[in-house]
């Protein structure tokens, strides 16, 4: 039970006692993944609404995971808080999970409203539990990856640059806020690679929205679960951890 | 039990020329306090990182609390607690929530957790402050939080790393005496300092490094034996040739434009007659362990460095 409670406290430090002191973190968060979803719905009249939502989703998440690569790197090299954690009980994927935790926290209202909006989009009660799934797979996957990104930074400065790099390659590239139709044939394989084309095509499946006949929804759920195994793998045995 | 037993421990960092740390050996009885003295980049914060296991060694074995330090890091990690160089608390959280939630984190249940909060707080005189957030603080202030947050735990090994970096004397000294609190308790510490007489007032063993390297190492007894004489002189450079203190004893070039000449008491006379003159400004006084660390490592000073601390 340690490692759940030390996440939670971790996540407790660095989201709950920050928020409390800076509410207006909150509203700055919560407004960024509306962004495209506004432009979207406006040029197109509200017809890709349904897209929009579900690449907003799917790049909030993202988001989140990277931010969490953010935060990573700045309190390693600026306030050294991750040298105090090393040399404790602590394991990094608590540490991982602690920080990981705080920013899902930071995310919360934009990430309801969100969600919600895919429900009122259509979706029925029964495929509530796809949505979370989805989301949580997202979530864990882009987190671990953020984790393994930002402990072989070594400058906040490369964080920074690394992180808006994996921004465009994983959720403005792949047909995230796009039907995956529109892509040249030669290019889907390489769409289809992607953990968040298939986490913007269940959520377009949620919504009732006409999903490629090449693609299911266990063929979605199969890439999201192995993300997320290969990215927490990668962020236990990858990352750096303890110096060398 | 020996709490670090280091044997013939080096470090070379990935591209660096020199070795950070070369055939370091040391130890570290239980229940003692040994100190790392040594000039920036000499290589004691890289030695304090690797018994710490933040940091892999390129060779050489070290032991801490009896476990192996590459291949039990985890066993360590329960018995240890550091305070990192240049580390700062979270701007928003306060005093009290760094040590409460840090100790619930190491296990602690919150009433034990509350109560030792709340007497280091009351040790290092944070408690009046313990509700305000870390950003609206002093840099002392900043500085206690994370001492207290490593002095509140039930380790058994502290890696205190220039823990004093910033404090005002009086903070120093707030901090001087909950390390010998811990002393007293059983705790054993291995400190870095550049103060020399926090390393008199809390050392059992001190170890000087230079350019990766254990230059000496002994109680401050056996330091200050170091220097056979048992007086210093520091005369003002100016225009004076070194060859002529030489005769009184062994000079050494401070790098502030100031010589220091280490002697005996029947020599002062004709020194500072020989300074007087020549008209330049000149202090006598007893050998001290600052005097022990720039006789030993002086003739670097000006050279390149090491690299890395």
């Amino acid at each position: 039970m340690l490692p759940v409670r030390q996440a939670f406290l971790i996540a407790y430090m660095t989201g709950v006692l920050w928020l409390r002191r800076n509410p207006m973190s909150l509203v700055f968060t919560a407004i960024s993944p509306f962004s495209l979803l506004f432009v979207l719905f406006i040029i197109s009249n509200g017809q890709y609404v349904d897209f929009a939502v579900a690449g907003s989703l799917v790049m909030a998440l993202v988001g989140y995971g990277l931010a969490l690569g953010q935060d990573i790197s700045f309190y390693k090299t600026e306030y050294k808080v991750q040298d105090v954690f090393v040399a404790s009980p602590v394991s990094p994927l608590t540490y991982m999970m602690g920080l990981a935790l705080s920013e899902l926290l930071f995310g919360l209202p934009a990430l309801i409203v969100l969600a919600s909006l895919v429900v009122l989009s259509g979706a029925s009660i029964f495929s509530i539990p796809l949505l979370a799934a989805t989301i949580l797979l997202i979530w864990g996957s882009m987190s671990a990856m953020g984790f393994f990104l930002s402990s072989h930074m070594l400058h906040m400065r490369n964080a920074t640059q690394v992180i808006s790099f994996v921004n465009v390659i994983l959720a403005i590239l792949p047909p995230v806020f796009y039907s995956i139709d529109r892509m040249p044939d030669i290019l889907r394989p390489l769409a289809y690679a992607m953990p968040t084309t298939h986490a913007s095509l269940i959520l377009q499946y949620v919504m009732n929205d006409k999903t490629p006949e090449e693609w299911s929804l266990v063929f979605g759920f199969g890439v999201l679960i192995a993300y997320l195994i290969g990215f927490v793998a990668l962020a236990k045995t990858k990352a750096i951890w303890r110096e060398s | 039990m020996l709490a670090i037993e280091a044997a013939g421990v080096s470090k070379i960092y990935k591209g660096a020329r020199q070795a950070a740390l070369s055939d370091v050996s040391l130890q570290i009885e239980e229940g003692k306090i040994l100190t790392l003295l040594g000039r920036n980049g000499a290589g004691k914060t890289t030695f304090v990182r690797i018994c710490a296991t933040q940091l892999m060694p390129s060779a050489g074995s070290i032991n801490v609390l009896g476990y192996d330090v590459v291949r039990h890091a985890k066993q360590i990690r329960d018995l240890i607690s550091v305070v990192p160089q240049e580390g700062r608390p979270l701007r928003a959280l306060t005093s009290w929530d760094h040590i409460y939630n840090w100790l619930q984190i190491r296990g602690e249940g919150k009433q034990t957790a509350k109560a030792k909060t709340e007497d280091i707080l009351r040790k290092l005189e944070l408690y009046e402050a313990r509700d305000r957030p870390a950003m609206n603080l002093s840099g002392g202030m900043k500085q206690k939080i994370l001492v207290a947050m490593a002095m509140a735990t039930d380790a058994q090994l502290l890696f205190l790393d220039e823990p004093t970096i910033g404090l005002d004397p009086v903070s120093r000294r707030q901090v001087w005496s909950a390390i010998k609190d811990w002393k007293a308790k059983g705790g054993s510490i291995l400190l870095t300092t550049h103060y020399m007489d926090e390393a008199e007032m809390l050392s059992d063993y001190i170890v000087i490094i230079d350019r990766g390297a254990v230059i000496s190492h002994g109680t401050i007894q056996e330091l200050r034996r170091v220097i056979p004489q048992n007086i210093r002189i520091d005369i003002a450079r100016d225009g004076l040739d070194i060859d002529a203190l030489k005769p009184y004893g062994s000079v050494v070039d401070t790098g502030a434009g100031m010589l220091r000449v280490f002697t005996f008491e029947s020599a002062v006379r004709e020194v500072s007659e020989l300074a007087l003159r020549k008209n330049l400004a000149f202090t006598v006084s007893p050998v001290t362990l600052d005097d022990v660390f720039v006789y030993l490592v002086g003739g670097s000073i000006g050279e390149n460095q090491n690299g890395r601390d």
